[in-house]
């Protein structure tokens, strides 16, 4: 099959409530009343996970974009919209929106009111100056890309391997407590990547393809999918599905709307997770409820698994994790006796030292009861799959040599091959003090880590200032990070303004492809893949034009999502289908379809799923999993004396997508503030009315919320949103922005990783809470006169 | 003529807020005001092991289902953008139909601005025409309401004494 076939328009799904009068089959540009319609699939930014949710921009004959709408093509959201999506214009055409290349003086790091606007070229001066000037003395090792989420930019190796040409590339997250834990999990064990739950999104006519079979029972692990579309994955599929008859079971600390639904709710002390699943597959097995089949053809280790889950009888775990004992009997059956059954596993597992013990529990779950692979179950991507970001333009880029001085390499080898990454911890430990060598040079790709990503920010900020002689923001607005350590700022396009691909599940196991178009151009920006093409001709222009040479920046990107060389051409082709369903197969372990080698059973050493894992012995780690108290927490009673409750933090709402969206008026009037979660008997007990002010603390920081109180949470637990910054208030130091008065991440510590370098315990932490006098309430006047009136 | 109304099957409400936005964008209203928005309940429980938890959204009176865009034979934004997929537009005749296939729906006819609709205030006119008479006077002022007959409460015109 060639390419092109590969990439086939998507079979439309239409929705009953859709009128008659629709847009269905409607080519990717068309004309209506007037204005030009464009249908693309957008990525970022803003920044969302690679859903690539269908898109109308229609745009009138001045250029300017004037209305959204959901694309009723696309056939996983189906027209449907998140508010994020919907206020798109809001967010293109912001007052507070950076169109032009800006400078600074070092000296003027936290000053919003230094900055100079300048056009490209100076700023591409300026940067290669520095960079030649750092690299001479320092090596191109000494060059940091500080990666987020969800923003193209954020996964974008290519800026760290072909532009700067340095190892470090580095989500700043401590223990890179975001999605990688899961995959390393899966892929140590099974040699493939992340299984999401089947929800029919590559089946031509979905729910209905003759293929699939519902999902019996989805059991919902530590994961918001309505709210945060988690890592690519439509997050309202779940309503789809429950409307078709599936049962839920929800483990989650907080009682979420999905919990409230579901069949059997485990609202389990946060942390606890693998004690849970290792005492779920004690009751799978010594019911006699696995797969014989699978569990004997294609697994490796089941004695052994067997063996050690007998340690963690369900009565003990229903101890450790504050649950009945009979509702984990009840899951763990529901869970295997379901045909087919699947597991949604969350970032909760990621936010964790015990995490990688959580992931080898939830894959061998989803083995030993057959479920991998199956229709309805978890979808695993072929050999074929998977696009080869993080080592694209590797080879020439940075060379083993270098690749050899990633900082923490040596230490967390597991963490730093898996997604060649610098560990984020041992990143911050070498700004601080130039060991292993010295950090001089930054470069943020769609990432805000004072106000989201990372953990104890101010000790980053101080950190960053410090370390770095020179840093890059590059961004659609500004923020905390690059306000308070950026010397030079350059402006990114939204997803409205440019072309561009997107995979759900960022690449591993796509269900659709999604192609962005552009619509309009706004102000001087660029988009990630153009600003890699073109600095790096700046920087390396002997390795850009010899080396890579390609024809054009769209050739590049061309090459790097698509694997052709055609100065757009084949992009442009396959771009004309918006979105496409991959193909997808099921049960191909037993055809040999997830081996290069062609062989049956799965890419391990073993071949088998290894409940025994031979990768995780090898990395140094215990072969099984094994259950371990959350560090902070009842182990520690002195510490809970003075911090008695325990602290989760981080559930996202539509609104926002984590640090983004704060200044347009219309998703912040859905969350105008900062909000603290606490059980209605705790606040009563403190003294705190619903809608009052708190403050939060940790042995390592506080800051200040807004109370909610609910019995979301039990009596024990608080939670705590993450990621807010206040855009309307004074951006300069040391108020900037108001970044650290609510940011959780204060009470977050740094260098509290698992033993392989993965998990950080963002979401099973303790604190304490008081009422306070002060008022921080949003003024949504001042929000609206500030930013309501579009440019 | 038909009635058309939103049918909501709010089992599904997410609260995520797509149709409030959508309606902001669709006919550019400021925050603050909006035709739909959501109202939740919950989470309480009903007992040790089942929660009351539901979202609610509920139309205001700027809501005209989106008059420009069924014109053109589409349907209301909110009905286009609604994640869960919980909105229905229809004629109350079709919904009404909807209404009895399954339970946690509720059926709304919206009015735009009703207010503004009644117009402003009309007189309906035409008065009583009082008959032309000759009035004398009765000589005392009485500032009592009981029965005449006592004369407590009475103003003597002539003596100007209270009893």
């Amino acid at each position: 099959m060639s390419d092109a076939d590969f990439y086939k328009r998507a079979q439309v799904v239409k929705l009953k409530t859709l009128s008659d009068v629709n847009d269905i089959g409607k080519p990717w540009r068309y004309e209506e009343n007037g204005l030009t319609v464009t249908r693309t699939s957008p990525w970022s930014p803003p920044g969302c996970h690679p859903v690539g949710c269908g898109l109308k921009l229609y745009v009138n004959d001045e250029g300017r974009l004037v209305k959204v709408e959901g694309d009723e093509n696309n056939p996983v959201t189906q027209g449907r919209l998140c508010p994020r999506c919907i206020a798109l214009k809001d967010y293109v055409y912001s007052p507070a929106r950076l169109l032009h290349p800006m400078k600074r003086d070092r000296e003027d790091r936290g000053n919003a009111d230094a900055w100079e606007q300048i056009g490209w070229d100076e700023a591409y001066a300026i940067i290669k100056e520095n960079y030649d000037r750092i690299t001479a003395q320092y090596g191109r090792e000494s060059i940091v890309i500080f990666a987020g989420t969800g923003r193209e930019g954020g996964t974008f190796a290519p800026y760290g391997t072909m532009c700067f040409g340095t190892p470090n590339f580095c989500y700043t997250q401590s223990g890179y407590a975001c999605y990688t834990p899961r995959l390393a999990a899966i892929a140590y064990m099974a040699g493939t990547t992340y299984p999401e739950w089947d929800y029919a999104g590559a089946l031509p006519g979905r729910w209905e393809d003759e293929r699939y079979d519902i999902t019996e029972v989805l059991m919902i692990w530590g994961k918001a999918p309505l709210e945060s579309n988690p890592d690519g994955f439509f997050g309202h599929a779940v309503i789809d599905s429950m409307r078709r008859g599936t049962r839920l079971i929800v483990i989650d600390p907080r009682v979420t709307w999905l919990a409230a639904r579901a069949d059997i709710h485990l609202q389990i002390r946060p942390g606890t997770d693998t004690a849970l699943g290792m005492a779920m597959l004690d009751i799978i097995i010594s019911e006699d409820l696995y797969d014989h089949d699978f569990v004997e053809y294609y697994c490796y280790g089941f004695e052994q698994l067997a063996e050690r889950c007998a340690t963690m009888p369900p009565e003990k775990a229903a101890e450790i994790c504050g649950v009945p004992v009979e509702k984990i009997y009840a899951a763990a059956r529901m869970y295997a006796n379901a045909n087919p059954g699947a597991i949604q596993w969350g970032l909760a597992a990621d936010q964790k030292t015990n995490g990688m013990q959580q992931g080898q529990v939830t894959v061998s779950l989803m083995a030993i009861t057959g479920n991998l692979d199956a229709p309805g179950g978890q979808i695993l991507p072929g050999t074929g799959a998977g696009h080869n970001e993080a080592g694209f333009g590797f080879e020439e880029g940075v060379g083993e040599e270098l690749f050899s001085k990633m900082v923490g390499l040596d230490k967390y080898p597991a963490y730093c091959m898996i997604i060649l990454n610098a560990h984020a911890d041992l990143m911050l430990h070498a700004l601080e003090t130039g060991e292993p060598y010295p950090i001089k040079m930054g470069f943020y790709a769609g990432n805000n880590l004072l106000s989201c990503t990372s953990q104890e920010p101010q000790r980053w900020r101080d950190a960053i200032q410090k370390s770095l002689d020179f840093c890059i923001g590059f961004d659609t607005f500004m923020n905390p990070s690059i306000q308070a350590t950026c010397d030079i700022f350059l402006p990114l396009k939204t997803v409205a303004e440019r072309d561009g691909t997107v995979f759900t599940h960022y690449a591993p196991c796509t269900v659709t492809a999604g192609f962005m178009h552009k619509a309009i151009e706004v102000g001087d920006c660029k988009t990630d893949y153009e600003l890699c093409y073109e600095l790096g001709h700046v920087l390396r222009p002997e390795l850009w034009e010899k080396a890579y040479a390609y024809r054009s920046a769209k050739e590049f990107m061309e090459a790097l999502r698509l694997g052709e060389r055609q100065n757009g051409e084949f992009f442009d082709k396959v771009a004309e289908n918006v979105v496409c369903q991959i193909p997808v197969d099921y049960y191909k372990y037993e055809r040999g379809e997830m081996r290069q080698d062609g062989q049956v059973g799965f890419a391990t050493p073993t071949g088998r799923v290894e409940l025994w894992s031979t990768a995780f012995q090898q990395f140094g780690e215990d072969p099984l999993p094994y259950y371990e108290e959350p560090m902070y927490g009842p182990v520690s009673p002195m510490l809970m004396r003075d911090y008695p409750f325990i602290l989760t933090t981080g559930a996202r709402t539509t609104a926002f997508f984590h640090s983004e969206h704060r200044m347009i008026p219309r998703l912040r009037e859905l969350c105008p503030n900062p909000i603290t979660e606490i059980h209605p008997n705790t606040a009563k007990k403190l003294g705190i009315v619903d809608g009052q002010w708190v403050r939060i603390s940790s042995p390592f920081g506080s800051c200040v919320q807004k109370a909610k109180v609910s019995e979301i949470v039990d009596e024990k637990t608080i939670h705590s949103q993450h990621a807010w910054w206040f855009p309307e208030e004074d951006g300069s130091e040391p108020n900037l922005y108001g970044n650290f008065r609510s940011n959780i991440n204060n009470l977050l510590p740094n260098f509290k990783v698992g033993k392989l370098g993965f998990g950080a315990p963002n979401k099973c932490f303790v604190c304490n809470v008081e009422p306070i006098a002060e008022s921080y309430d949003t003024d949504m006047d001042l929000m609206w006169e500030k930013f309501g009136k579009l440019v | 003529m038909s009635v058309y109304g939103l049918l909501f099957d709010y089992e599904y409400c997410t609260n995520c807020g797509s149709c409030q936005v959508s309606c902001q964008e669709e006919h550019d209203y400021p925050v603050g005001k909006t035709g739909i928005k959501v109202f939740t309940d919950g989470p309480w429980k009903i007992d040790d092991e089942f929660w009351n938890f539901n979202h609610w959204p509920i139309v205001t009176d700027l809501c005209d289902l989106c008059a420009d865009r069924t014109a053109e034979g589409r349907e209301p934004i909110c009905v286009h953008h609604c994640l869960s997929n919980i909105i229905t537009y229809g004629t109350v005749e079709e919904l009404s139909k909807e209404l009895e296939v399954k339970p946690k729906q509720f059926l709304v006819i919206p009015q735009f601005n009703p207010n503004a609709t009644r117009g402003e205030f009309v007189s309906r006119g035409s008065r009583h025409v009082s008959a032309a008479a000759d009035v004398q006077g009765t000589g005392a002022a009485t500032y009592a309401t009981h029965r005449h007959d006592t004369k407590i409460g009475e103003l003597d015109e002539n003596e100007g004494t209270i009893f």
